[in-house]
This record gives structure tokens, sequence and C-alpha cells, in this order.
């Protein structure tokens, strides 16, 4: 019995050992978890009833670790930014431990953030490490007036099983958007790109159009910085560049209008 | 003429026993040298693993060859509970390993002070591919989520039990190792410690002969 009860402590030791490893998409996860339902509220709290918001688009981090750092050292010397978005494209390989390590960098930001889904994200079982870490594929939030509208575009990954874009959470979104001024659709892929499903992407964009506000979409993604109207009707799809570039685009909303620059680091 | 026949076919009865002694005593080396080619193949010792990035816990078996039994090949079947995922794992592992020295410590233990190789892993599931799907353009991710090649060093202590023991000798082990994709990840960033891209493990080997 004393022996069983040494095995036991000695396992559970060793498991809670850093050098242990069952596999690299072994999905062990430890430390924080469920990013962006933390995260969410502060951001809805800090910018309740503010006219004037600030955020940060950044995104594709993979691999880039040492570039993140010195983002978040660099955002942390600033304070007139209410808070940051991850376009997704937190992973390079799908590996359990990049998210982990990810997390832990941008979890030194002293603004909250939010992350988006990517492609890289979803390799191997790399996605049921997002859900679990970051939280879910579709999500919304409300910064004062202004609906953010984060939607998985990453449909090459997926097969007509998987809704991707998914029209059932966007309708439902489009169902409560009393006092919205503004809405911003954020996603990891832009239409026109080979992993968006560019069958659908008029009428995605049309469904989007008919948010109040609808002004600009965001993505990330494309590793260079995009400022482009793909369905020619005025309304830009606006994607920063990847963290290798060190650089990232920072918004600001006024009640009047919008603008953003991109800020190197 | 009838003691003619009576001699000739009494020599052809013994060329007959003769040719057929040399075709069975043929039969039998080729029987001899063909059981002892898959004799060859018997695995000469079983192992357990637990972590090591191939699984919470390895089994498989192994064959060790050369002069001082120095190389060792292996493979493994491995098991990955599902954790945070929705499915349970299996992985197979090869394995190479290279042992060049032992120092005895008296009284039937052995040190190893150095054991090296490499092996490879890969999941035997559908969500991972060794080439990306079709429905990719080429060389869209440029990597295999299904297989990864790892690179090890570690120590073993044996003990030798005797013949007449159910295992010839019984070694215990602890390896540290990284893959290709972490290594990749460090090269690239100094964020990335060693300490977070080694993986250690322990195991059993139990030579049966």
């Amino acid at each position: 019995m004393r022996k069983k009860v040494a095995l036991f402590w000695m396992i559970a030791f060793l498991a809670s050992c850093d050098l242990i490893e069952y596999h690299p998409y072994d999905v062990r996860l430890s430390g924080e978890l469920h990013i962006n339902e933390k995260n969410i509220p502060l951001i809805e709290e800090k910018c309740e009833d503010k006219d004037t918001i600030r955020f940060v688009l950044m995104g594709d981090s993979q691999r880039w670790y040492d570039e993140t750092e010195v983002f978040v050292k660099h955002m942390n010397k600033r304070n007139d930014v209410d808070f940051v978005i991850h376009g997704g494209d937190v992973s390079d390989f799908g590996l359990t431990k990049e998210f982990l390590w990810v997390r832990d960098i941008m979890g030194k930001l002293r603004i909250p953030y939010v992350t988006l889904l990517g492609n890289h994200d979803i390799l191997g079982n790399g996605m049921d490490v997002f859900l679990d870490v970051f939280g879910d594929e579709n999500f919304s939030f409300r910064a004062g007036k202004n609906l953010f509208l984060c939607v998985n575009t990453n449909a090459l990954e997926f097969d007509y099983s998987h809704p991707v874009p998914d029209f059932s959470f966007v309708y439902s979104e489009l169902q409560d958007t009393v006092g919205l001024t503004r809405t911003i659709p954020v996603m990891h892929v832009p239409p026109g790109d080979v992993e968006f499903n560019n069958n659908v992407g008029r009428v995605f964009h049309t469904m989007l159009c008919s948010f109040p506000g609808m002004e600009f979409c965001l993505h990330a993604h494309s590793h260079c910085l995009r400022h482009e109207e793909h369905f020619d009707d005025g309304i830009p799809y606006i994607g920063c560049s990847c963290m290798k570039d060190k650089n990232y685009l920072l918004f600001t909303l006024t009640p009047e209008g919008y603008e953003y620059e991109v800020v190197y680091y | 003429m009838a003691l003619l026949l009576f001699v000739g076919t009494g020599v052809m009865g013994d060329e007959r026993e003769d040719q057929q002694e040399r075709r069975a005593e043929r039969h039998k080396r080729k029987l001899e040298r063909y059981q002892s080619n898959w004799n060859k193949l018997i695995p000469k010792y079983q192992n357990l693993q637990f972590a090591g990035s191939i699984g919470l816990l390895s089994a498989g078996i192994g064959w060790d060859y050369g002069k001082q039994r120095q190389w060792e090949s292996e493979i493994m079947f491995g098991f990955v509970p599902e954790f945070s995922s929705n499915k349970t794992k299996v992985t197979f592992t090869v394995k190479q390993n290279y042992v060049p020295w032992e120092v005895s410590l008296g009284k039937n233990w052995v040190l190893e002070p150095l054991e090296t190789g490499l092996f490879m892993n890969t999941v035997l599931a559908d969500d991972f591919w060794v080439k990306e799907p079709e429905k990719y353009p080429s060389s869209y991710y440029k990597f295999s989520t299904r297989i990864r090649f790892h690179v090890f060093l570690g120590q073993r202590i044996a003990f030798d039990a005797g013949k007449h023991f159910p295992f010839r000798r019984i070694t215990a082990y602890y390896e540290l190792s990284t893959c290709d994709l972490y290594l990749l990840s460090k090269f690239t960033n100094k964020y990335v410690k060693m300490g977070d891209i080694l993986s250690l493990s322990f195991g059993l080997k139990f030579h049966i002969f």
C-alpha cells in the first residue's frame, strides 16, 4: 500500500513537471483558459460610456514569439489604447505548446485582448486547444456603441458539416442591434482569399452590410498591410500584417467616423 | 543377361537412395537456414515507456545487434489520453538507439552512461496528414502534422538477472528528446528556451535473450 502511494505521488510529480509531454498534439492544458470569455467583460466595462474608442489590430503571431514579446512590451508603454484584437494564427503548426506560449506572452498585456481563430490554429487538433484556451470560433462584443462581430472565415479547413462562415451566428447577431451605431466585422481570412468560401463571399458581405453603421471590415492572414474594397461598394477590408513585420494597426473610433494608422515598433 | 539386369537395377537403386539422402540433407540444411533466418527476427526485448512525446504509456518490442549489442531498433505503440481534445489517440514509433559504452558496477549491475538516437512518431488519426490533402494549393502548409522526427540523449542502468530468470537483463532508462518543429521554433526565437522543448521519458526494457 505504501509503495502504491509512493508510486502515485511519483507519477503525480512527474506529470506536473514541465518536462513531461505525452505528445506535441496532446492538448494537455494548464494555466489560464477561456481568455476571451474573461476579457470581453473587461473591454465592455472599460468602453461602456466612451465616445472615443482606440483599439489595436494585430495578428499572425505564428512562430514570431520574440516579435510578439516586443509588441507586448511596446503596448505596455502606451496608455491610450482600450484593447487589442489578435486576428488569428496564434500558432504555426497547431501544436499545443505554441498556443500556451502565445497566451503567456499576450497575458503580459496590461490591457485586455481577444483572439480570433486562424487557419493555422486548426491544424492537427489545434482547434481543440484554441477553443479551451481562447474561446469560441464565432463571438461578438460591444465597445461603447460599437459591435465587434468576430467570425471564423477559415472555410478551407472544414467541410459542409461545419458552416464557415456561420450565417446562423451572423443572423442571430443581427437580431439584437438596439443601441448600436457602428458594426465592425472582424475575421482572419478576407473574402477573395483561397482559404475563404468565395462561393458565398458576396452573400456574406451583403449580410454584413445590413448591420447598423458597417463602414469597414478587419482581417489578418495576408502577412502584409492591406486596404481593399473586395465588392466595389466603398467598404474596405483592412488587414494588418504579421508580427514579423513589427507593426500594428491603431484604430480610433469617434461618433463622427473612424481613422487608423500603422504603428511600427 | 538376367544377372546383368539385376546388378544394373541394384546400382540404380543405390544411386536413387543416395540422391534421396542428399536431397533430404539439402532440404534439412535449407530448413535450418530458413528457420534460423526467421529466428533472427524474434524480438530480443520488450519495453515499456512513460511519456517522451509518443504517448502517456507506450509498449513495444526491439532487437539489439552489433558486436557489443550497441545498436538497438525498436517499434512501439503509444496511447495519448484525450485530455481537452475530443479523442484518445494511438501513436506508432520507430526508434533507433546507439549505446556506445557499458560500465560494470559490480554485482550484476551495469551502467550505460550514454544512449542516443532518433525516432519517428506517427499519430494514427484521420485529422493528421502526412501530406496536405488535395484541396489545398500545393505547398500550402509545407509540413506534416502526422509525422514527427525526434532526437534524444539518455542514460541507462541495467541488471543482469542470469540465465534462469525470465529475463536475461532488465534495463531502466531515462531520455530527453525534442522534435523537428520544436527545434525550428527554438532556432528562430530567443523566447523559446531549451526547457520548453525538451521532453523527459522513463522506461524499462526486458531483455529476453
